[in-house]
């Protein structure tokens, strides 16, 4: 593990929307690498040995609850699982999710997005009798497969990274986005939820919905979970224009 | 005694699913369409013989005893499609962006991510755009004179007509849009997915590429046969073909037989 | 100033703090959840083996049910658990599954037939029950005697809260998100809510509540590394601990995990040495035989994180940037293996080492994973000696888990603490008002006001990252896993130091708003309070318990030490809290203390477990006739909401 230590460049994009007379900037800062740095690694040392008012967000720092998703050069992904190994030329761009409101520098508000996109497509299981269900007895069955698959589409962390990457949701902001049209498709195959189809095409049959999406695929191509939006979106187009 | 108002259950409008399905039909048509039109186009490159076959099947000869056909077919055929074009453009142009604020916004993430199949919408957008006036203009001409499709009226058209750059223009538009727009239908609607929807995508898209650059190749030399024959009947504008090769090529059958 | 009043408020929205925000709001109070970042991103998220409850359905878990995971717990904890909240637990944790199935995570379900499993390194097959088929499955967890931790594939916290905030979202229970609780207000021993900062604009809230529940989790983040969130700090316990009033119980409680990855401190599952993995030292030789001959690299998680770190201060530890490691070397697996069954530590060691597992050796050492102490609580989550703050989830020493949690309990604990002190909490909203000036409230609000005020003029002080870095070694070299009395008292020494130094942060950006070092600065001097009530509470537990080990006191002591650590801090300006002690009733246990089975049984006896002993014996003899229900009522008849009384069903035995 002895690699010849190296100067990475962070071009940074700069920001504090809550400090009058700010101005949008980038500012370069260097940082001496280490072996395994992350992203994470890097930004911590630059706040605390140049700049404590770099504000940015992690919470796990190990890829696995979203908090961490900005543009990394040019590409939106986890920052806390990107080595700075992966830049050959050690040049690093970062940039905050567009497409969300700036908290500051590299720091978004993705909570009060993902708690509407819920409530819009009410992201829970629908079923009038659940509070009959007595919980002392057998839990209902499922099949495995079925349990598996639900969980194939339930592993999105709301990281963001598909509504920045979306050009539509971009220009339109009421369109649902990928992580929505994903937790929709979650549901609509859980035997659980009662909802039918045309309880479904209430909710996304519409050009803010599910028709508004232009097939841009960049939900696909940057999602950090890898989850299936290409099939799940088809799927969830070809469910939704069949209904009468 | 109270009044109540019973509200009835409002039905979300299907409107959007059958305008989505309408786009994608039109879209289909049109790229099986061109497809199978530029094959026919580029039967010019085998000779005006071919080329004329061609445009004499078309205008359904064959069921004509004189051999010259009912060019009324090719306007119904032309309609046709000039109705399908424009319901498609119309249809399409709903999702180009609408305002300046949102071409910029478009142009700005395409410049922060630089994403292939984002890249490739733009493309279809601004082809698409084009299309609507340069497609226009040439079903509008076919719509007019449908009796004018032969080599030599073809060729004066391309060459005499001034025609050759609106059809150089047309033809790397409806290339690149059609070509775009078959592979995105397959992705929006999740047709030939397979086993493995990634790989076949990146299948898709390579098919894609290849069948885009047959075209474009076709186009380009039939294109080009057409403006030597322009060239070469510059003098003669006007003058029709006569099925003169096409009787050699009958004789040619029948003492082959 | 501003001030939000609400019946039920609950800090903190992991799985416990939503879960009683779901009880206190379907019993209809206004409720109103706080935290530091959206809900969902809250570390319970990170939970990815399983949650136990003994449903039994599984082969392997044939025969389990709620008798035989109280005597896991309670073993596990090294009998310094709570017996009445332990047997609350075992029998309410299989509702508590079966209702978040009801509300959406997708478990994993058994599929009836054979299949293949790798049992101690060797390939078994088993054969699941027909009628099984489609229930909630299991899989095999340390220091369980069955197979009891269901799970979603690798991702079980993630579902779990995913469901849950769901859940809370449709009963339309407000989270406020990027605010942080900073105080608690409370008059004459009764909590009224909290001194709470917006971290983006920096203002200052009062929000006023009947009830405050803390679930806020674990203080995993005083040490240098930890498998926890970066917003595991703490803090939640710290402004409980502020009030002077609250105690907090088994702060000493720390657990440590062998095998996290270097420098980030990522966990890799145990499953690696499950399967076959081996540790190895900077010359590549495997050292666990030398020192455990038997279990090897498979011995308990706590033994081997010892055994690992004796090794390393022998100087055979792999010098490194970020200090000395350990590898784990699992290239013995075979590509097939790690792709198929260790897919997680395969994408972790890519993404976060650049390596391939299946090649190279992975940097490992024991890690700080878990925080056995914390607001301690009685049996309805309510402090003991600060009327209306209750606490859930790993912030509270509800003490389930005494001195060693076992794996797949606290994720269940966070759920089933939920429900039961969810029903508390709405009990004492329905009984009680608020009854606090607003004189009161406005000097809370203004003593924080200062606080930051201060900070922010002071020109010239201490850097609030160096002290907290300077802790976080503090704690790591000094009270980490292996604890001794030099060690402990210099600790305790240099931690008061850092205390004084707190007191005199001075930042570089001084601004009131969104800013990452006056956050800091907000937080470690509180950070440093709890660092001291761990180390001090170490210093003085002259015994070892399960996770606390005293190199200088290797037995477990229950004739001295039979007791629960309870910590306050009564002078903000006093160096160190003040710590008392709570004794365990060895005449009330269920399960009287034995040997939990490693090793040499050393352990000093308490006078009365003998006595203990002969009673049940006594009582199981004189009941001949009572089934498992009547005879847990005899030893151990406990209180629990009526909602979570009933009998839970098995498959092949009903209600039996
Ligand atoms: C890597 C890892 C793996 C694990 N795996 C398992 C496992 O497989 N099985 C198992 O049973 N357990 C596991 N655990 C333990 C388990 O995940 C945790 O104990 C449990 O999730 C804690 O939940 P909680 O609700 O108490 O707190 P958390 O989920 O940590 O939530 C804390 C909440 O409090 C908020 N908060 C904190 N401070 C403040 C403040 N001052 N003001 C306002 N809000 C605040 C935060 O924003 C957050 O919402 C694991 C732990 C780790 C670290
Ligand atoms: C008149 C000009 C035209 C315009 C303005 C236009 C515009 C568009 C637009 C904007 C789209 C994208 C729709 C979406 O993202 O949902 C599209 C799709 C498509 N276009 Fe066109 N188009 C035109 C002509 C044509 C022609 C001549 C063809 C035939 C080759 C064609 C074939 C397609 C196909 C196959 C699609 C994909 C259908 C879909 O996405 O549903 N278009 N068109
Ligand atoms: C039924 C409708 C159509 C008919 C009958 C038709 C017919 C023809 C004919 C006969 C030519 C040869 C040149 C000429 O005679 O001028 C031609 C060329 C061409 N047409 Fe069409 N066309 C139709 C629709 C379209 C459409 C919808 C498009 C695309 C928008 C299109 C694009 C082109 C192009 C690009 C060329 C030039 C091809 C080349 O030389 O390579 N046509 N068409
Ligand atoms: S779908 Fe993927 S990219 Fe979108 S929010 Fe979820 S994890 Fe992130
Ligand atoms: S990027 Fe956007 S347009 Fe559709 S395919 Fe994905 S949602
Ligand atoms: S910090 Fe959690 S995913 Fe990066």
């Amino acid at each position: 593990m002895s690699e010849q230590e190296r100067i990475l460049k962070f071009q940074i994009f700069r920001y504090n929307p809550q400090r009058k007379g700010d101005k949008p900037r980038m500012v370069t800062y260097e940082v001496t690498e280490a072996p395994g740095m992350t992203i994470f690694i890097a930004l911590n040392d630059i706040r605390e040995k140049q700049d404590p008012s770099l504000q940015f967000d992690f919470v796990c720092r190990a890829g696995i609850c979203g908090s961490c998703a900005m543009v990394v050069n040019g590409r939106p992904d986890l920052a806390c699982r990107t080595l700075t190994s992966k830049f050959e030329d050690g040049e690093i761009k970062l940039l905050p999710l567009p497409g969300f409101e700036l908290i500051g520098d590299l720091s978004v508000n993705t909570g009060n997005f993902f708690r509407a996109m819920s409530e819009r497509i009410e992201s829970w299981i629908h079923d009038q009798y659940a509070d009959e269900v007595n919980y002392d007895q057998l839990e209902e069955r499922m099949d495995p497969d079925v349990a598996d698959e639900i969980y194939e589409l339930e592993r999105c962390v709301e990281c963001g990274a598909c509504i920045s990457a979306c050009a539509t949701k971009r220009m339109r902001d009421d369109f649902l986005g990928a992580a929505g049209f994903m937790r929709l498709a979650r549901f609509a195959i859980d035997p659980r939820d009662k909802r039918s189809d045309e309880e479904f095409y209430d909710v996304i049959g519409d050009d803010d919905g599910v028709f508004g999406c232009m097939t841009l695929l960049g939900c696909e191509d940057y999602c950090p979970k890898d989850l299936p939006h290409q099939t799940q979106i088809a799927y969830l187009r070809k469910k939704m224009a069949m209904v009468r | 005694m109270e009044s109540y108002i019973i509200e009835s259950n409002k039905k979300k409008s299907r409107l959007p699913a059958r305008l989505d399905l309408a786009q994608s039909g039109t879209g289909l048509i049109l790229g099986l369409f061109m497809w199978v039109h530029m094959l026919l186009v580029g039967s010019i490159i085998f000779g005006k013989a071919a080329f004329n076959f061609v445009a004499k099947t078309m205008e359904l000869a064959f069921l004509s005893d004189t051999g010259h056909g009912y060019p009324i077919a090719v306007f119904f055929a032309v309609s046709t499609i000039f109705t399908l074009f424009i319901i498609h453009a119309l249809l399409g142009m709903r999702k180009f962006p609408i305002n300046w604020k949102q071409h910029r916004i478009m142009r700005d993430q395409m410049q922060m991510m630089n994403h292939t199949d984002t890249n490739l919408w733009y493309i279809q957008a601004v082809t698409g755009f084009i299309m609507f006036f340069a497609g226009s203009v040439h079903l509008y001409i076919m719509l007019t004179n449908p009796a004018s499709i032969g080599p030599y009226m073809s060729a004066d058209r391309v060459v005499s007509g001034n025609m050759w750059p609106l059809y150089l223009i047309l033809l790397i538009c409806v290339e690149l849009h059609g070509g775009i727009g078959l592979y995105r239908l397959c992705m929006k609607w999740g047709w030939f997915t397979g086993k493995d929807a990634r790989k076949s995508r990146e299948k898709l898209k390579k098919l894609k590429n290849r069948l885009t650059i047959f075209f474009l190749t076709l186009g380009i030399l039939a294109l080009l046969v057409f403006v030597v024959i322009g060239i070469k009947h510059r003098d003669k504008v006007g003058e029709k073909y006569e099925k003169l090769s096409a009787v050699v090529e009958q004789v040619d059958i029948k003492e082959r037989v | 100033m501003k001030v939000i009043y609400t019946d039920s408020l609950i800090i903190g929205g992991g799985l416990a703090g939503l879960r009683v925000a779901i009880a206190s709001m379907q019993r209809g109070f206004d409720t109103i959840v706080l935290s530091l970042i959206p809900a969902k991103r809250s570390h319970s998220a990170a939970a990815q083996g399983g949650m136990q409850a003994s449903l039994g359905a599984c082969i392997k878990g044939d025969g389990d049910d709620e008798d035989v995971h109280f005597a896991d717990t309670v073993k596990g904890s090294d009998w310094g658990c709570d017996q009445d909240v332990a047997r609350m637990f075992v029998n309410t944790a299989p509702k508590a599954i079966r209702q978040l199935s009801a509300w959406g995570v997708p478990w994993s379900r058994v599929r009836k037939g054979d299949r293949d499993v790798i049992i101690n390194g060797k390939k078994v097959t088993i054969t699941e029950k027909d009628e099984a088929h489609g229930l909630i499955s299991a899989r095999d967890f340390g220091g369980t005697k069955k197979w009891r931790t269901c799970f979603t594939s690798d991702g079980t916290g993630h579902t779990m809260l995913y469901a849950m905030d769901n859940k809370a979202i449709q009963l339309g229970i407000p989270v406020h998100e990027r605010k942080e609780a900073i105080a608690l207000i409370h008059e004459d021993g009764v909590c009224y809510g909290a001194v709470v900062r917006d971290l983006v604009t920096g203002e200052l809230i009062a929000y006023i509540a009947k009830a405050t529940t803390i679930a806020t989790g674990g203080y995993g983040r005083l040490y240098s590394v930890s498998t926890n969130a970066v917003i595991s700090e703490g803090i939640g316990t710290a402004i409980a601990l502020e009030t002077g009033v609250a105690t907090l119980g088994n702060m000493e409680a720390v657990q440590f995990h062998p095998t996290a990855i270097v420098p980030v401190g990522i966990l890799t599952t145990e499953g690696c040495r499950g399967d076959g993995g081996l540790l190895l030292d900077k010359d590549g030789y495997r050292f666990m035989p030398d020192y455990e001959p038997e279990k090897k690299e498979l011995a308990s998680r706590d033994v081997v994180s010892r055994r690992m770190t004796e090794h390393m201060r022998k100087g055979k530890g792999v010098e490194s940037r970020y200090g000395d490691h350990l590898w784990l070397d699992i290239t013995l697996l075979g590509r097939e293996h790690i792709e198929k069954n260790l897919r997680e530590v395969k994408e972790i060691c890519e993404y976060f080492l650049g390596i391939d597992p299946v090649k190279e050796y992975i940097p490992v050492r024991p890690t700080q994973h878990y925080s056995m102490g914390g607001i301690r609580t009685n049996a309805t989550g309510e402090s003991p000696t600060l009327k209306g703050l209750f606490s859930a989830g790993e912030a509270a020493c509800w003490d389930m888990h005494g001195f060693n949690r076992l794996g797949g309990n606290s994720v269940a604990e966070t759920v089933v603490a939920g429900m039961i002190v969810g029903e508390y909490v709405a009990d004492y909203c329905a009984g009680n008002t608020i009854s606090i000036g607003t004189s009161t409230i406005e000097h809370f609000v203004r003593t924080e006001e200062k606080k930051i005020s201060d900070l922010l003029t002071r020109t010239y002080g201490e850097n609030p990252f160096e002290l907290k870095k300077e802790m976080q070694e503090i704690m790591m070299d000094k009270v980490g896993i292996f604890r001794n009395g030099p060690d402990l008292e210099q600790a305790v020494e240099e931690l008061k130091v850092l205390n004084q130094r707190a007191r005199k942060i001075a930042l570089r950006n001084r601004i009131s708003s969104s800013n990452p070092e006056l956050v800091e600065a907000i937080r470690v001097p509180k950070m440093i309070k709890m660092a001291q009530c761990v180390a001090y509470g170490a210093l003085l537990r002259t015994e070892s318990r399960g996770a606390h080990a005293r190199e200088d006191y290797p037995e477990r002591n229950d004739r001295d030490w039979l007791k629960r650590t309870l910590t306050t801090w009564k002078d903000e300006q006093a160096d160190l809290p003040e710590v008392t002690y709570e004794d365990l009733d060895v005449m009330k246990m269920e399960m009287p203390p034995g040997s939990r089975g490693y090793g040499v049984d050393n352990t000093v006896h308490h006078p009365d477990t003998a006595k203990r002993e002969q009673e049940v014996e006594e009582i199981k003899a004189n009941n001949p006739g009572a089934d498992r229900y009547e005879m847990q009522e005899l030893l151990n008849p406990i209180n629990i909401p009526e909602k979570f009384k009933g009998k839970n069903e098995r498959i092949g035995r009903g209600f039996k």
